[in-house]
């Protein structure tokens, strides 16, 4: 299994300008996406509103640190804000870049209790909202074959119509089409097809640069298959901070967001 | 109507055109309805909580696929059986829903290890050594959700359940579902259940079984017919208009483009009782005629007919029409069709009744009075010189007796009739060896129920059902619930609850329960969102926690277990009441009780107002408000006594049953018009009572019991019928017709009787004082 990053996912990256004359294939869109720079670690409030197909909407305020090392270990840690009776719910995952699962732990206050929680599916649900574990990791292109399908002009940016298609199949979707930015390497939007029919879409609704480093700050994941959908908004993004080393383990998921 | 008659052709081809028309429409536009959302009124309260939650929790009826080994399901051979007809159902039958699919290849395990918690399907590829096959069970054996639910108690037998889509059409679905499996079969037997299997089933078998007995039940009426009638003629003429009011009735139908509703099968059993009423009496009148004047000219027969007849038939035809557009009032949709198709039907008949005897004369002239027969004097009614009847000595002495009789009958009937039930079971209409029963037998035996009702709870506020309180009350409940062996299986949110309260306490025993703690049931909630499937979750509570679905396998779909389960339920509405949570209902088990409730008060309501109207149109068309009263009595007693049976022989009231006591208004106003008609007109001739008591049973009682033996010895036929709802249909006609000219011939003769003696009867006085 891929390494996850679940925050790394969501910010979509940084420029690096292209030294290509050269036609660029695909292929080095999608791996030039994946290179980005995503900063050492990351510090973020995210904010998930999902929506089921009645139109009623859950909120989830969580506050979370995120940090890759050299070996492309990649370690998360969460915290619940709100709601009020999950207040201090704490969720550690690590994620390598070899085939070993993810490990994931979960800190329940009311029970007190750090438990360990099963490796998921990378197509399962993430925290029952629109996106899939895989959403919000980068998906390693090699996962993917892909093909250039042209450029168009989307808010007066150029960006890549790229196309993949998995290699290995899966019942989520059989072809992706991402719109990425040229030269800027983050995709703004990206349409889920499975046979023949785009089951999900996401839009990418604004963006901001901190520390020259880009971040997605609202985007919508909608299903168009069940009719619901999840919107994410970041603020109070930071990167590079000066960490405990001692932070992404079962202690301090029993100490709560206090860093 | 003479002038008419003078011109048979062209009147026949009319009415052949007419007929052609109507038989093209129906050719074009008829279409049958077997949707039985179709029938329910939509816009009642229940049917609104029932959709509403059906759409908000993904409640649909299920289709169930179980497979059972001879040793032990945990074999290579079984599991890749689970896995391909799991995977490929949905794709082979659209109806299947892919989603929500309960099998061992989908349910959500949650299982707790030494080092945390887990939420997956139980296999994903099937097991490879026995060693794994050995952890299988194990795990499936420790989980109460799916032990004795997905699998067997004996591990013999796994099930799985797809949701169906609501369009489906069950009868197609049913077929080729049952087809396609078979190919699974071998070692393991495959069974397909499920409710819209039984209603598929259900809905080609009770029409084909009609459509073999159908033929069988007319020729038998035709042959008893010429034996009552003696003439080919009149029997044939009989049916025509039998025919031609069917035709008539369904060619309106389709001309306003209204679907035929499974009910409206027993249109033409009303119009066969009605129409052969009819033509029996313009027969017998005919033939009077002739004996009396077998000289007589074809005009003179037609004149004479006609000035007979004419009266009473139109008064018998628009009594009756009136009298079943009161079910015009009922709240079902095909009830209220039912009511003015038939009436359309029965004035159809009365027209062609009224014209084609006439004409039948004018073609082929005065029809031949045949043999003699010993008893012909009597039919003659020459004052002073017959023989009383045995019947008419009964009427004229023992009028206190019959009285009495009556009366009994019609308490006992009064009696059964309270024990009349509502059954909307569609399985009851098998027979026990009947494929579709034993399957369904088999199911319920092994797993948790075919049949399931889902009781709705909602909260005054959002998060209700995160509190400790409103959940134990359901837990509590849910496990009263499950005492009850016709309950098979109970599952709500607390099950997920006290599951993840036990395998996170490290399976302590304790821990199986709901905690007292809000935020640690909301912890789990989260938990289960991070860890499994979120939609699992959804179908047994809303987004906002504030509205929860619980599900009842029941083992069987009797409208009776659902009555219980509603009453045991009302005893915690306090409870609940208490935290402001209300309860609902929803299914297509509950809407389908509901339904038959408001069928029955619907039904009981419009034969009410029928009784009603026939008795002021009686009252009306005779001037005396006795004789409506007296007219109505034998129908009232037949009404009675018909619900009576169905209550004492446990026939239980359905769509068709409960339209069978039409059967005794229709017929019923049929004989009393004729009956009182023909009493009034003799005694205003001048004959005594009991003459015109003898008169009136051997013209117009000769009629009347002619009528019900063809009839009722046509429908008893389908007593023979393999379809046991046919069955019942086929012996309440043929009560309904015994009752009515039985009633018709007692009751209604000893009140007239006794009111003309009292002189309650506008009869002219030279007349009225002859005793």
């Amino acid at each position: 299994m891929k390494a996850k990053r679940i925050i790394g996912g969501l910010i979509l990256l940084i420029a690096t300008t292209s030294l290509y004359a050269v036609p660029i294939t695909g292929e080095q869109i999608m791996q030039n996406v994946y290179d980005r720079d995503t900063g050492n670690n990351m510090q973020a409030n995210l904010r998930m509103e999902i929506m089921n197909s009645r139109g009623q909407v859950r909120e989830r305020d969580i506050i979370q640190v995120s940090q890759e090392d050299q070996d492309g270990i990649e370690k998360k840690l969460m915290f619940f804000l709100s709601p009020a009776d999950v207040k201090d719910t704490g969720f550690l995952s690590i994620s390598y870049p070899d085939d070993r699962d993810d490990d994931q732990w979960i800190y329940l206050p009311a029970l007190r209790r750090v438990k360990r929680i099963a490796a998921k599916n990378q197509n399962d649900s993430f925290m029952g909202s629109d996106f899939t574990y895989d959403d919000m990791g980068t998906r390693n292109p090699n996962k993917d074959v892909h093909t250039l399908l042209g450029t168009t002009m989307i808010d007066g940016q150029e960006c890549y119509i790229v196309e993949s298609i998995p290699k290995v199949s899966n019942k989520e979707f059989d072809r992706t089409v991402t719109y990425i930015v040229k030269d800027q390497w983050y995709g703004l939007n990206k349409e889920y097809h499975y046979k023949g029919e785009m089951v999900r879409e996401l839009t990418i609704n604004s963006l901001e640069s901190i520390n020259g480093i880009y971040v997605i700050n609202d985007m919508v994941m909608e299903n168009h298959d069940k009719g619901t959908q999840t919107r994410i908004t970041m603020s109070d993004v930071s990167f590079d901070n000066d960490l405990d080393s001692g932070i992404f383990t079962d202690r301090q998921l029993k100490m709560g967001p206090r860093f | 109507m003479k002038r008419i008659t003078q011109r048979p052709l062209p009147v026949l081809l009319a009415i052949l055109l007419i007929s052609i028309l109507f038989v093209l429409q129906i050719a074009d536009n008829a279409q049958l309805e077997t949707d039985l959302d179709e029938y329910m009124p939509s816009e009642h309260p229940a049917f609104v909580a029932s959709d509403a939650a059906s759409e908000e929790f993904g409640i649909t009826d299920s289709i169930m696929i179980a497979i059972e080994h001879p040793e032990s399901i945990y074999n290579v051979g079984t599991f890749d059986k689970i896995r391909e007809l799991s995977e490929q159902l949905p794709e082979v039958f659209e109806e299947l829903l892919d989603e929500d699919i309960t099998s061992l290849y989908h349910a959500d395990n949650i299982t707790g290890s030494e080092w945390g918690l887990e939420v997956g399907p139980f296999f994903e590829e099937t097991p490879e050594s026995q060693e794994e096959f050995d952890l299988l069970r194990e795990q499936v054996a420790s989980n109460e959700m799916v032990y004795g639910s997905v699998v067997s108690l004996d591990e013999t037998s796994t099930i799985i359940v797809f949701p169906l889509d609501e369009e489906a059409d069950t009868k197609t679905l049913e077929k080729e579902l049952t087809e396609y499996i078979s190919r699974y079969e071998g070692p393991e037997n495959i069974y397909v259940a499920g409710r819209p299997i039984v209603e598929g089933a259900l809905a080609s078998l009770g029409p084909a079984d009609m459509a073999r007995m159908f033929p069988i039940v007319m020729i038998t009426m035709i042959i008893l017919l010429y034996i009552l009638l003696r003439s080919i003629r009149h029997t044939i003429l009989n049916m025509v208009i039998v025919l031609l009011g069917t035709i008539a009735a369904f060619g309106t139908m389709a001309m306003f483009k209204i679907p035929v509703y499974s009910v409206d099968t027993m249109i033409p059993v009303m119009l066969i009782a009605i129409g052969v009423a009819y033509g029996i009496h313009m027969h017998n009148t005919i033939m009077y005629l002739v004996r009396k004047n077998s000289l007589i000219t074809k005009d003179q027969l037609i004149n004479e007919t006609l000035s007979q007849m004419t009266r009473p038939v139109v008064m018998a035809a628009i009594t009756t029409a009136i009298g079943f557009s009161a079910l015009m009032t009922s709240q079902v949709l095909p009830v209220r069709y039912f009511g003015l198709f038939s009436s359309i039907g029965v004035l159809s008949e009365m027209l062609f009744a009224l014209l084609l005897f006439p004409l039948s004369i004018r073609l082929l002239g005065v029809p031949k009075t045949g043999r003699k027969r010993e008893d012909e004097d009597l039919e003659l009614p020459v004052q002073g010189k017959i023989k009383d009847h045995r019947w008419t000595v009964y009427i004229m002495n023992k009028g206190k007796l019959i009285t009495l009789i009556a009366v009994i009958v019609a308490v006992l009937g009064g009696v059964g009739a309270t024990k009349i039930w509502i059954d909307t079971s569609f399985l009851a209409n098998f027979e026990e060896d009947h494929p579709i029963s034993v399957t369904d037998r088999f199911v319920n035996e092994t797993f948790a129920g075919t049949s399931s009702i889902n009781i709705i709870l909602s909260g005054e506020q959002p998060d209700t059902f995160k509190t400790p309180e409103a959940l134990s009350l359901m837990a509590e409940m849910q496990d009263a619930f499950v005492e009850d062996p016709m309950i098979g299986g109970a599952f709500s949110l607390t099950d997920f609850i006290k599951r993840m309260n036990f395998v996170l306490n490290e399976e302590q025993d304790e821990y199986f329960s709901i905690p007292d703690n809000q935020e640690l049931i909301a912890q789990y909630l989260l938990l289960y969102d991070m860890s499994g499937d979120p939609e699992t979750i959804a179908k047994v509570v809303d987004y906002d926690y504030q509205k929860t679905n619980m599900t009842l396998q029941l083992k069987s779909d009797s409208s009776s277990l659902i009555e219980k389960i509603i009453a045991q339920v009302a005893t915690y509405e306090e409870d609940f009441g208490d935290l402001g949570i209300t309860i609902t209902y929803a299914g297509s088990g509950y809407t389908s009780f509901i339904f038959a409730d408001l069928l029955m008060e619907g039904q009981v309501l419009s034969l009410g107002i029928s009784f009603l109207i026939v008795a002021v149109l009686l009252t009306l068309v005779f001037k005396s408000m006795f004789i409506g009263i007296a007219g109505t009595t034998p129908i009232a007693i037949t009404a009675t006594v018909n619900f009576g049976v169905m209550g004492l022989l446990g026939i239980p009231l359905s769509s068709a049953t409960a339209l069978i006591s039409s059967i005794a208004i229709g017929i019923g106003v049929d004989y009393a018009i004729h009956l009182i008609e023909h009493y009034m007109n003799r005694r205003n001739e001048g004959f005594s009572i009991s003459e015109t008591v003898n008169e009136t049973i051997s013209h117009t009682g000769k009629a009347i019991i002619f009528n019900a033996i063809a009839v009722m010895g046509g429908f008893i036929v389908l007593t023979f019928s393999v379809f046991p709802p046919n069955r019942q249909v086929g012996s309440l006609i043929a009560l309904n017709m015994v009752l009515s000219a039985l009633g018709t011939l007692s009751v209604l003769l000893v009140t007239l009787v006794h009111l003309d003696k009292k002189h309650r009867l506008p009869i002219k006085t030279a007349a009225a004082n002859k005793e």
